[in-house]
C-alpha cells in the first residue's frame, strides 16, 4: 500500500518541523489566503519540501503549511489547496487531510470561493456550509479502505459538525456580519457551469456551487474530524442573466469576503473549548 | 474464456437462473441442495470480494426442482475495481448458458414510505455512479454498442413475480427505482433529497454495472432490493454497516423463503 505509507513519510517529516500540535486546521480557499495575517507564526513548511506530497498550480495559491497560534490556539494554516480539476488524484488533493488527522488535528475549517445559486445571495458574503452535494463524480475513498484511519462506510449525515454550525452563526451576529447558510455542491470543473447546468443544480438544492471542498470534507469524516465550512460568495450564479466570469473577479471578491470569513473563524476557535 | 471453462466442468447443467446475493443476503446459500462451492480464488480470471457481509463463492445446486447458480459475493467499483471488471461475472454467466439473473442488493430507502426490513422490486434504475462498464471499444459478438435500457428490469417478470408473491404472502411488493451511487461514504441528507427529487426510491452502491451488462448481452433481469435502513436525513440518526447487516440478517429468512419462491414459479 503505497499510499498510506506515503501519508506516513509526510507525517514523520512535518511533525519534526512543529513543537506543539496543532488543534485546528484551516484551509484557505482562493483568495482567502489574507487569513493568514491573524497568525502568530512558529514555522511554515513548503509543500515542496514534504515527500509525497502534490505541488499546488491554481492561481491565487501559494504552497505552504503555516504553524503558529491564533488567538492561543495552535492551528495550521493550509496556505494553497489542491483541485481535482488540477488533473490530481481525490487521494493527492485529500493527502493534507490525512496528514492533519495523523498529526492530531481535531478540527478542521475549509473556506472556498463559490457561485451564489440562492436568488436571495448577493456576493460578497459568508455563506456557512449546511451541507454538500458530491456531483464530481469520484470520491477519494475509493479502493481498500485503511481500517486504521477510519470505517468502510463513514456515515456522512452531519458532515458539517452542527454545533460548530451554531458557533459561526453566533460569531457572525456578535460581529454584525450578514451570512447565509446553506447547500454547497462541487462540480470538477474547471470550466464554470452553463446556465442549464446551474439551474439544474439549484433543482437539485443547492445554494452555492464551487469545484473544491467535497473531497476533503468526505477524508475529514472518514477521520473523525469535525469540520467547519464557509463559502465565500463571489457572485450570483443566476441562469438567468448570467455574465461571463473571470477567476480574477472572483479573486478580488473572495479577499474582500475572506476577512469576514477570518473574524468569523477567529471568533469560533475562541469559543472552542480549550 | 477460462473462467468458462473451469466452471463448466464443477457444475452439472445450465443453471435454470443465476442470483447474485447482496450484503447481509447470503442465507439463500444455506438452502441449495447438492451444493458445489466454487470459491472465487480458484476461478481463472475471477476477481475476490473484500466488501464487509460478502463471501467470496459461486454455488451451484438446486432450490427445489430448479437449479441455480448463486453468487454469493460480489464486487464494487467502490473497492477501487473497474465496472467492466465488476460486471465480469455476468458475462460468464450467460456464456454458461444462463438465460435469467436475479439481482438482490441491501439499500437506503429514499421514498419515506418504506419501512427498514422492507423487500422491494427494483422497476428502473439510475445510473449515478458517473461510471459505464461498457466504456471502451465494442466486442459485436457480446452485444451491440448502444444497448437499450428501456426494461433493463424485466416487466414481464416482475409481474409474474409479484402475481407470485400476492398468492403465496397475501401481499404483493412495492416496486422502485433504485439509484446506484459510486460511494463509498454515504450520501448526505442534501444529496438524499437531490435524488428523492430525481425519482429515486432506494439507494446503494451496487447493482448498476451488473444489469448494463446483463441488458448488454440480453439475459432477462430480476431486481430485489432490501431496505435495510432509511437514507441519510429520513432520520435523524447515524448510518451504519452494522446496521444494513443487522437488518439484512432480520429480514433473511421472509427474503429467502419469497426468493425461493419466485425461482421456483416463475423461472
Amino acid at each position: 500500500m503505497g499510499y498510506v505509507e506515503d501519508v506516513k513519510e509526510a507525517v514523520n517529516f512535518v511533525e519534526k518541523q512543529i513543537e506543539r500540535t496543532p488543534k485546528v486546521a484551516v484551509v484557505l480557499g482562493s483568495g482567502l489566503g489574507g487569513i493568514k495575517d491573524a497568525v502568530e507564526v512558529s514555522s511554515k513548511v513548503k509543500y515542496s519540501d514534504i515527500p509525497h506530497f502534490p505541488n499546488s498550480t491554481a492561481p491565487g495559491h501559494a504552497g505552504e503549511m503555516i504553524f503558529g497560534k491564533w488567538n492561543g490556539v495552535d492551528v495550521v494554516l493550509m496556505n494553497g489547496r489542491f483541485h481535482y480539476y488540477e488533473g490530481y488524484s481525490m487521494k493527492e488533493i485529500t493527502m493534507p487531510i490525512r496528514v492533519f488527522q495523523l498529526l492530531g488535528v481535531k478540527y478542521l475549517f475549509l473556506t472556498n470561493a463559490a457561485g451564489g445559486l440562492n436568488h436571495s445571495f448577493e456576493p460578497g458574503h459568508p455563506m456557512i456550509i449546511t451541507d454538500h452535494i458530491n456531483f464530481m463524480g469520484d470520491n477519494p475513498l475509493v479502493g481498500k479502505n485503511v481500517d486504521e484511519w477510519g470505517v468502510r462506510f463513514p456515515d456522512m449525515s452531519h458532515a458539517y459538525d452542527p454545533e460548530l454550525i451554531k458557533l459561526a452563526e453566533e460569531a457572525a451576529k456578535e460581529l454584525t456580519i450578514e451570512y447565509y447558510k446553506g447547500v454547497y455542491i462541487a462540480f470538477s470543473g474547471p470550466n464554470f457551469e452553463t446556465p442549464a447546468e446551474l439551474k439544474m443544480a439549484r433543482y437539485f438544492g443547492a445554494d452555492a456551487v464551487g469545484m473544491s471542498t467535497v473531497p476533503e470534507v468526505i477524508v475529514a469524516n472518514h477521520g473523525g474530524l469535525r469540520v467547519l465550512g464557509i463559502s465565500s460568495i463571489t457572485d450570483r450564479a443566476i441562469p438567468e442573466g448570467l455574465e461571463p466570469l473571470t477567476g480574477e473577479e472572483v479573486i478580488k471578491i473572495a479577499e474582500k469576503t475572506g476577512k469576514k470569513i477570518a473574524m468569523i473563524f477567529e471568533k469560533v476557535i475562541d469559543k472552542l473549548e480549550r | 474464456m477460462k473462467a468458462v471453462e473451469y466452471i463448466s466442468q464443477k457444475i452439472k447443467d445450465v443453471p435454470d437462473v443465476a442470483v447474485i446475493l447482496g450484503s447481509g443476503l447470503s442465507k439463500l446459500a444455506d438452502e441449495v441442495e447438492e451444493a458445489v462451492k466454487i470459491p472465487y480464488k480458484e476461478i481463472p480470471e475471477f476477481l475476490n470480494s473484500t466488501a464487509p457481509g460478502h463471501a467470496g463463492e459461486l454455488i451451484y445446486g438446486y432450490v427445489n426442482d430448479k437449479k441455480v447458480l448463486l453468487m454469493n459475493g460480489r464486487f464494487h467499483t467502490y473497492e477501487g475495481y473497474k465496472p467492466a471488471d465488476v460486471a465480469y461475472p455476468i458475462r460468464v454467466m450467460k456464456k454458461l448458458g444462463i438465460k435469467r439473473l436475479i439481482v438482490t442488493n441491501a439499500a437506503g430507502g429514499i421514498r419515506t414510505s418504506f419501512k427498514p426490513g422492507e423487500l422491494v422490486f427494483i422497476k428502473d434504475i439510475i445510473n449515478f455512479s458517473f461510471r459505464n462498464p461498457l466504456r471502451g471499444p465494442n466486442d459485436e459478438t457480446e452485444g451491440p454498442r448502444f444497448p437499450d435500457m428501456s426494461q433493463s428490469f424485466s416487466k414481464d417478470w416482475l409481474e409474474e413475480a409479484n402475481k407470485s408473491v400476492k398468492e403465496k404472502f397475501g401481499e404483493p411488493l412495492e416496486s422502485g427505482t433504485y439509484i446506484s451511487v459510486l460511494g463509498p461514504s454515504y450520501e448526505t441528507p442534501a444529496e438524499i433529497r437531490m435524488f428523492r427529487k430525481l425519482g429515486a426510491d432506494m439507494i446503494g452502491m451496487s447493482t448498476i454495472h451488473e444489469v448494463i451488462v446483463a441488458n448488454h448481452i440480453g439475459m432477462k433481469v430480476l431486481g430485489i432490493s432490501c431496505v435495510t435502513n432509511m437514507a441519510a436525513g429520513v432520520l435523524d440518526q447515524p448510518l451504519s454497516e452494522e446496521e444494513v447487516l443487522e437488518a439484512g440478517r432480520r429480514v433473511s429468512k421472509h427474503f429467502v423463503a419469497l426468493v425461493k419462491h419466485i425461482i421456483e414459479k416463475t423461472c
